[in-house]
């Protein structure tokens, strides 16, 4: 591990903590959305390793870190989303959001465009993540609640 | 039983406000009012309205709706008014107990000012060093990120508009950091900008958007898709802004 990887663990950890507090989360849930902020980047630096392709990384991390989510919400009896958010703060984006915008500034088109594809495919793969979680999730629920209703009757 | 509607639209309406997604909002109210004995319950909820009509059991019909207009993320709130959700599908509750309960709810506090002011502002500064940036510009950010946050809670006061604030914001932090770049305190504004942009982007209204999508909820999903839309571009509105009376940051 570099220097600058042990300085983005730290920060993600306190960026995320940070959000949970704005989000007015407390105690437990608190601890489990800024433990998720940590998780998220390990496992993003841990597959970056074997994977070179980011948009999959932001994948695999997002869908690991929503059913860990799930998992958590369920255990302390409170919604998935606010840990969801919360934990997935260090991968959004942010930075090469930025460059879209300031290569458009610069009329700078050809590196524009490739940054706009780089960020839609990052922000895509992060939906997705979730999304493919979460169905799975509702799905499970629905046939144990179906299989529990045949049991009474 | 208007009595009993009117709480269970006072539940709603605060668990939207908090921050759950319409589907989450949707399904309590439905269980909430069929443990309240109603026999058929219409919930329709978007973003910004709800209305509900309830039937009896003896062939009454009751209809209230809301106009939701501001939105808070409080997640402390949405946790306990799933859980008094819960509660009231669980046990008996008159009406009297669901206002006193909920009235217990509300006056629930959130973290002090200033420690909200101090994680913004750290929010800003750790993802600058997370990006890449250095010590001195993780200090610009952090001081940047506290007086945007300021900015933003004086703009809420006075002008009560989410996408002006978040316009406010992003002008405020590209300004604050191109005067760093000026006094030759910082080597490049980019990475203090990133951080401060951090601190504002929509993470939850697009996690919400896609969740209500993906149940089936398209009209709630689009709105707050385009919703969070609206604001990332707000926020490109304020750097571009900034920067073409600046004349131009390097890049």
């Amino acid at each position: 591990m570099t220097s600058h990887e042990i300085i983005q663990l730290v920060t993600g950890f306190i960026g995320s903590l940070c959000f949970g507090i704005l989000f007015n989360l407390h105690g437990w849930r608190l601890a489990v959305s800024a433990l998720g902020g940590l998780f998220t980047w390990g496992l993003f630096l841990l597959f970056s390793f074997f994977i070179k392709n980011d948009p999959l990384c932001y994948f695999i991390v997002a869908a690991i870190i929503s059913f860990y989510s799930e998992i958590m919400a369920r255990v302390l009896k409170t919604p998935a989303t606010p840990i969801i958010t919360t934990s997935l703060v260090p991968l959004i984006p942010g930075s090469s959001l930025y460059y879209t915008m300031s290569y458009a500034f610069h009329s700078n088109w050809i590196q524009f465009w490739e940054k706009a594809v780089s960020t839609l495919k990052l922000a895509s793969a992060l939906a997705l993540g979730i999304l493919c979680v979460t169905a799975m999730v509702q799905l499970f629920f629905k046939i144990l609640a179906r299989k529990n209703k045949k049991c009474s009757k | 039983m208007n009595e009993l509607l009117d709480c269970g639209l006072d539940i709603g309406e605060q668990m939207l406000i908090c921050g759950g997604e319409v589907h989450r909002v949707e399904d309590s109210l439905k269980r909430i009012f069929h443990a309240l004995g109603a026999s058929r319950i219409d919930v329709f909820i978007i973003t910004s309205s709800m209305i509900v009509t309830i039937h009896t059991a003896n062939g009454e019909a009751f209809t209230q709706t809301r106009r939701i207009t501001d939105t808070g993320i409080d997640f402390e709130r949405l946790h306990r008014l799933n859980a008094l959700s819960r509660k009231i599908c669980c046990t008996k509750m008159t009406a009297a107990d669901i206002k006193r309960e909920l009235s217990r709810i509300m006056a629930c506090k959130s973290y002090p000012f200033w420690l909200e002011c101090i994680c913004h502002a750290a929010i800003a500064g750790c993802f600058t060093l997370f990006f890449g940036g250095g010590i001195i510009e993780a200090a610009v950010s952090l001081a940047a990120g506290m007086i945007v946050r300021l900015l933003v809670i004086l703009s809420d006061r006075t002008v009560k508009n989410k996408i002006f604030s978040k316009f406010i914001a992003s002008f405020a932090a590209t300004a604050l950091a191109w005067i760093a770049f000026r006094l030759c305190i910082i080597p490049d504004v980019n990475k203090v900008i990133i951080g401060s942009i951090m601190a504002l982007l929509p993470g939850i209204g697009l996690t919400n958007a896609l969740r209500d999508l993906l149940v089936g909820d398209s009209i709630a999903g689009l709105l707050r898709t385009i919703e969070a839309c609206i604001t990332a571009l707000a926020i490109a509105a304020g750097y571009f802004i900034l920067a073409m009376i600046a004349g131009g940051i390097a890049v």
